[in-house]
C-alpha cells in the first residue's frame, strides 16, 4: 500500500490517453465538449477532495483558485504571449501561491468559521474579477484565443480532447503518488484528530498550509484546462453555483477516494446535458435536481456512491466469509457425527 | 542520578482558577512514576504542560536538561516524549496499523513523495516492520487492518498506548490507561508496563486504578487542588494521612 | 454631517433590522444545534413569495398573509429538521468532522427551495409586495422615513423582545439554552432534545418569513433573493454568531456600513461589503463583538 503506484493502477491512465486519441476522430464535437468538461471537473473535484476529504478542512475558496487559473492562463497567453505550456503552470503556481497566502490566516480558524471565511474569500474574488476592468474586462469577460502546444494547434474541442486527457492522466498519476505518501497519511491524521497528530510529531499547521496550496494548484490546473476548450470567460464562472456543483460532485461520488471523485464528476457533470436533451428542455429544473440530489445523497449515502459501493462489497465479503466458516463447521460436525455413528 | 524530566514550580491558571499551583516533580530515568490525586486535582493539566498542550504561567519543564517550553507542540515527540489521551483520541477512520504509523511521524524521514522509489519503499518497509513490532508487543497484531473506530474499548485504549510507543519515546506519558478496563485487561496493561520498564523506558502514569498504580509504580506523587501533598514510595504514600484525607475527606480520616 | 449621510445612516438602520432578523434566524439554529443554515436566505425568499401568493391568489389581508407565510415556513422548517437533519443528526453535535454533512444538507436545502420556486411560472418576473401602509413618509428635517421603515424597526424590536422572553422565561427556551451548553447532558437529563430542535428550526424559518414579508416591499423578490443571507451571515459574525443582541447590533452595523460604502466609496462596492466584513472580523476577532471566546476542545 505504500511506495509507488502499481502498474495495474497506472495502466488505466495510459488507456485514458490512448482512448482519447482514438475517440477524438470518432465522436461528434458535442460529445468531445462534454468529455473535456467532465475531465476538467475531475481535476477540480480531486483538488477539492484533497482539502475536504483528505485533510478534513472544510474550505470554500476552491472556485476562486479555479478562476485565478482561467484568468491567469488567458492573460499570460494574450498579453505576454506566453505559450500554453508555460502559461498554464505559471497560472497554477499563482493559484497555489494565493492558496498558500490565505492558508496562513485560514488555518487559525476552526470548522464552520473556516467555511464562512473562505466562502467570503471566494465571493471577494468574484467581485474583483467583475470590477477590475483593466485586467479582466469586468462583467463583459475575456475572449480566450485558440492556442497551440509545441506546434499542435488547439482551436476546438476535437483538438483539445487528447490534450485534456493527457493533463488529466498526469494529474491522476500525481495523485496516486501523493496518496501513497507519508504526507497523505499526515493529512488523514489531522482530519481525524489534530491532538493525536500533533502529539505524534506532525506539524499540523504546516500540513494544513500545504494541503491548501496543493488543492489550489489542482484548481489552477483545472482553470488552465478550461482555456483549452472554451473561447470565453466571465466572472460568472467564479459564482456560488460552480462551487455547489463541484461540492455536489464530491458528495455524490464519495470524498476521500480518487474513484469516488471521478464517479461524482461524471454523474453530476453530465446531468445538465441530460436535462437539456430531455424532450422539453428541463434545464430550468437544474437547481432543483442539484438540491434534491445533495439532500438525498447526504441522507442516504453520506460517503457517496463509492462509499456505498465499498460498504456493500465489504458486507458481501463478510457474509461470504461467514458462509464459508459455517460450511466448514458443518462438514466438521458431520464428519464427527459420522465417526461417532460408525464407532 | 539526575532526573530525565524535571518540572520546576509550574503554575497554570484558567481565568481566575488556579489549576496547578507551584508544582514541582522530578522523574528519574527508567522508572514508572505515578501521578495521582482526586478528580480535578490538575493531573491532566500537568500532562498538558509537559506535552505543550498548555503553557504554564510560571515555572519550567526540562527534559534531559533542556527546557521544553520553547518548543511548539509537534516538536515534543521528536525530543522523545510521547503521550496518550484520557478520553481516547484515535484516528477513527484509519486502520490500527496506520494509527501506529502516524505515531512514528516524528522519527521516520521522507515527507513528500519525491524520493526515488526504491529508497522510499525501503523506508516504508522499515516503518511497517517497526509498527508490526509495536503491535505484537501490545497484543494488537490480530487487529492490524481493522479500523480503529471499530475496535472495542479495551483495544482502543491499547492502541492509544501503541501509537505513543511507536515513536520510541524516552519518556512515555500515560493518561489513565486503565480507566474503564476490566480486570483481565488491567492485568494486560500491568504486564505491558512491566515489559516497557524492562526495556529501560521512563513512564509517567496518571491513574485512578490504585491496584495498577501500587503494582507498577516505583514512586508516587500525590496532587490535590493543584498542589503536591505527598511524594514517595507506594507504601509511604499509602500510609500518609494527608493523602487519605484528600481522597476520603476529613471525617473518614478522623 | 450632510443630509445625504444622515439619510444613509437612517435607512441603513432600517435595512440593518432586516439583516438582524435573518441573522437571528441563523443564530438560534447555530446556538442550539451547531448547524450553519446556508438555506436561511431561501427561507426568507420562499416566505415572501408565500405571502405574495396569499395576497394575490387568496386575496387575504396583509396581516393574514404574513401569518400564513410564517406558519407555513414554520412547518417547512420543522419538516426539514425532522426529515433530513434528524437523519444525519445522530452522528453530530459532538465531533468537528461531522460539519460537512450538515453544511452540505443545508446547501442542498437552499438549492431545493430555489429550484422549486424557479419552476413556478409566476416567479419568472421579479415581483414586489405592496407596502404595509400607504401612509405618507415622515420628514425629520430633510431626512425621509417611510411608514414601512417604522413598521420594520418596530417589528424587529418586538421579535427581539419576544425571543429574549422565550429563551428567558419559557420552559422550552430554558431547555434550549441548556442544550446549547451541553447537548449530551441535556439529552441524558430527559429533555425532549429532538422536539426542541424541530421547534428551533420552525422558529427560525418563521422569523425568516417575517423578515421576507417586511423587506419585500423595499426591493423586488426573485428566486435569487436568498443571497441576502450573506448580509445576515456578516451581521451574525460581527455579533459573535452565538449572541442574540449581537445579531441586532451586527445587523445595524452592517446596514449602516453598506449604505455608507455606497455613498462614500462606490455603489458597486456594496455587494462585496458583507464578504469583506466577514473576512476581516474572522481574522482579527473571530469571537465577534459579543460572542463567547471560542473555546478549544479539552484534552
Amino acid at each position: 500500500m505504500f511506495g509507488s503506484p502499481t502498474l495495474r493502477q497506472l495502466a488505466p491512465l495510459l488507456a485514458l490517453v490512448l482512448g482519447a486519441l482514438a475517440l477524438q476522430q470518432l465522436l461528434p464535437q458535442y460529445f468531445l465538449y462534454v468529455g473535456n468538461l467532465l475531465m476538467m471537473y475531475v481535476i477540480l473535484v480531486i483538488g477539492l477532495d484533497l482539502l475536504i476529504g483528505w485533510s478534513g478542512q472544510f474550505a470554500f475558496a476552491h472556485i476562486a483558485f479555479f478562476g485565478i487559473g482561467i484568468y491567469a492562463t488567458t492573460i499570460l497567453g494574450t498579453r505576454y504571449d506566453l505559450p500554453f505550456l508555460i502559461a498554464m503552470p505559471v497560472a497554477a503556481m499563482l493559484a497555489g501561491a494565493v492558496g498558500f497566502l490565505i492558508a496562513f490566516p485560514a488555518t487559525r480558524l476552526r470548522a464552520v468559521y473556516l467555511a464562512l471565511a473562505t466562502f467570503a474569500f471566494a465571493e471577494c474574488a468574484q467581485w474583483v474579477a467583475r470590477t477590475w476592468d483593466s485586467v479582466t474586462k469586468g462583467a463583459d469577460g475575456l475572449q480566450i484565443p485558440p492556442t497551440s502546444i509545441l506546434g499542435y494547434a488547439v482551436g476546438n474541442d476535437q483538438h483539445a480532447f487528447p490534450v485534456v486527457a493527457i493533463i488529466l492522466a498526469l494529474v491522476l498519476a500525481a495523485t496516486l503518488y501523493l496518496q501513497r505518501s507519508r504526507f497523505a497519511r499526515s493529512m488523514s491524521a489531522i482530519r481525524e484528530s489534530e491532538h493525536v497528530a500533533s502529539a505524534s510529531g506532525i506539524d499540523v499547521k504546516r500540513v494544513k498550509i500545504l494541503s491548501f496550496t496543493l488543492s489550489a494548484i489542482y484548481a489552477g490546473v483545472a482553470g488552465g484546462v478550461y482555456t483549452l476548450f472554451n473561447s470565453f470567460v466571465n466572472p460568472d464562472i467564479l459564482g456560488v453555483a460552480q462551487l455547489v456543483l463541484v461540492l455536489t460532485m464530491l458528495v455524490v461520488g464519495g470524498s476521500g477516494s480518487i474513484a469516488g471523485c471521478v464517479l461524482g464528476a461524471v454523474l453530476i457533470g453530465i446531468l445538465p446535458e441530460v436535462l437539456r436533451a430531455a424532450p422539453r428542455s428541463m434545464l430550468v429544473w437544474q437547481e432543483f435536481f442539484y438540491g434534491l440530489i445533495l439532500v438525498l445523497a447526504i441522507m442516504f449515502m453520506p460517503r457517496g456512491f463509492f462509499g456505498a459501493w465499498q460498504a456493500w462489497r465489504d458486507r458481501a465479503r463478510h457474509a461470504a466469509d461467514k458462509r464459508d466458516a459455517q460450511a466448514s463447521q458443518d462438514t466438521r460436525l458431520r464428519a464427527k457425527a459420522s465417526t461417532e455413528a460408525s464407532s | 542520578m539526575s532526573a530525565l524530566l524535571s518540572i520546576d514550580g509550574i503554575t497554570v491558571r484558567f481565568g481566575g482558577l488556579v489549576a496547578v499551583d507551584n508544582f514541582s516533580m522530578d522523574v528519574e530515568e527508567g522508572r514508572i512514576h505515578a501521578l495521582i490525586g482526586p478528580n480535578g486535582a490538575g493531573k491532566s493539566t500537568v500532562f498538558n504542560c509537559i506535552s505543550r498542550f498548555t503553557t504554564p504561567a510560571a515555572g519550567d519543564v526540562r527534559f534531559a536538561g533542556e527546557s521544553l517550553l520553547a518548543d511548539p507542540q509537534y516538536a515534543i515527540a521528536k525530543r522523545g516524549v510521547a503521550r496518550t489521551f484520557q478520553n481516547i483520541e484515535l484516528l477513527q477512520r484509519l486502520t490500527v496499523l496506520e494509527n501506529v504509523l502516524v505515531g512514528m511521524s516524528s522519527r521516520v524521514p521522507g515527507y513528500f513523495p519525491l524520493l526515488p522509489g526504491a529508497r522510499r519503499r525501503r523506508i516504508e518497509r522499515e516503518a511497517v516492520d517497526a509498527a508490526d513490532e509495536v503491535l505484537a508487543l501490545t497484543g494488537l497484531t490480530g487487529y492490524r487492518d481493522t479500523l480503529a473506530g471499530d475496535l472495542d474499548f479495551g483495544h482502543q485504549k491499547l492502541l492509544d498506548v501503541a501509537r505513543a510507543l511507536s515513536a520510541k519515546p524516552r519518556l512515555l506519558l500515560l493518561d489513565e490507561p486503565a480507566a474503564g478496563l476490566r480486570n483481565r485487561e488491567i492485568a494486560q496493561v500491568d504486564k505491558l508496563l512491566g515489559e516497557l520498564t524492562a526495556r529501560g523506558m521512563t513512564i509517567v502514569l496518571v491513574e485512578h486504578v490504585m491496584q495498577l498504580v501500587m503494582s507498577v509504580a516505583q514512586k508516587i506523587t500525590v496532587l490535590s487542588f493543584g498542589r503536591k501533598i505527598a511524594e514517595g514510595a507506594p507504601a509511604e504514600v499509602r500510609a500518609n494521612p494527608e493523602v487519605i484525607e484528600a481522597y476520603l475527606g476529613k471525617r473518614a480520616h478522623a | 454631517m450632510s443630509t445625504i449621510i444622515v439619510q444613509a445612516v437612517v435607512s441603513g438602520i432600517v435595512t440593518g433590522c432586516i439583516y438582524a432578523l435573518v441573522a437571528l434566524s441563523l443564530v438560534i439554529i447555530f446556538k442550539t444545534t451547531d448547524v450553519v443554515n446556508f438555506g436561511g436566505g431561501e427561507f426568507v425568499m420562499v416566505g415572501s413569495f408565500l405571502a405574495l401568493f396569499a395576497l394575490v391568489y387568496l386575496g387575504v389581508g396583509y396581516a393574514l398573509a404574513l401569518l400564513l407565510a410564517a406558519v407555513a415556513m414554520f412547518a417547512l422548517g420543522v419538516t426539514f429538521d425532522a426529515v433530513t437533519m434528524n437523519r444525519i443528526g445522530g452522528r453530530l453535535y459532538t465531533r468537528q468532522t461531522e460539519l460537512v454533512p450538515t453544511i452540505v444538507a443545508t446547501i442542498g436545502l437552499s438549492y431545493l427551495l430555489k429550484g422549486i420556486v424557479r419552476v413556478v411560472p409566476y416567479t419568472e418576473e421579479p415581483r414586489r409586495i405592496p407596502p404595509l401602509f400607504n401612509a405618507p413618509p415622515i420628514f425629520v428635517g430633510d431626512v425621509v422615513i417611510q411608514a414601512q421603515d417604522v413598521v420594520i424597526v418596530v417589528a424587529t424590536t418586538l421579535i427581539m423582545i419576544g425571543l429574549w422572553a422565550f429563551f428567558r422565561f419559557t420552559m422550552a427556551g430554558r431547555a434550549l439554552r441548556a442544550i446549547s451548553q451541553n447537548a449530551r447532558a441535556a439529552c441524558l437529563s430527559g429533555m425532549p432534545v429532538r422536539t426542541l430542535r424541530m421547534v428551533v428550526w420552525g422558529l427560525s424559518a418563521g422569523i425568516a418569513a417575517v423578515a421576507g414579508v417586511l423587506f419585500a416591499p423595499k426591493l423586488l423578490i426573485t428566486p435569487d433573493s436568498g443571497t441576502l443571507v450573506m448580509f445576515a451571515f456578516a451581521a451574525a459574525i460581527v455579533g459573535g454568531f452565538t449572541s442574540l443582541p449581537g445579531c441586532v447590533v451586527g445587523g445595524i452595523v452592517l446596514g449602516v456600513t453598506q449604505n455608507l460604502v455606497g455613498v462614500l466609496i462606490a455603489p458597486q462596492a456594496i455587494s462585496v461589503t458583507p464578504f469583506f466584513i466577514i473576512m476581516v472580523v474572522l481574522l482579527l476577532r473571530p469571537q465577534g463583538l459579543f460572542g463567547d471566546a471560542i473555546a478549544l476542545k479539552k484534552v
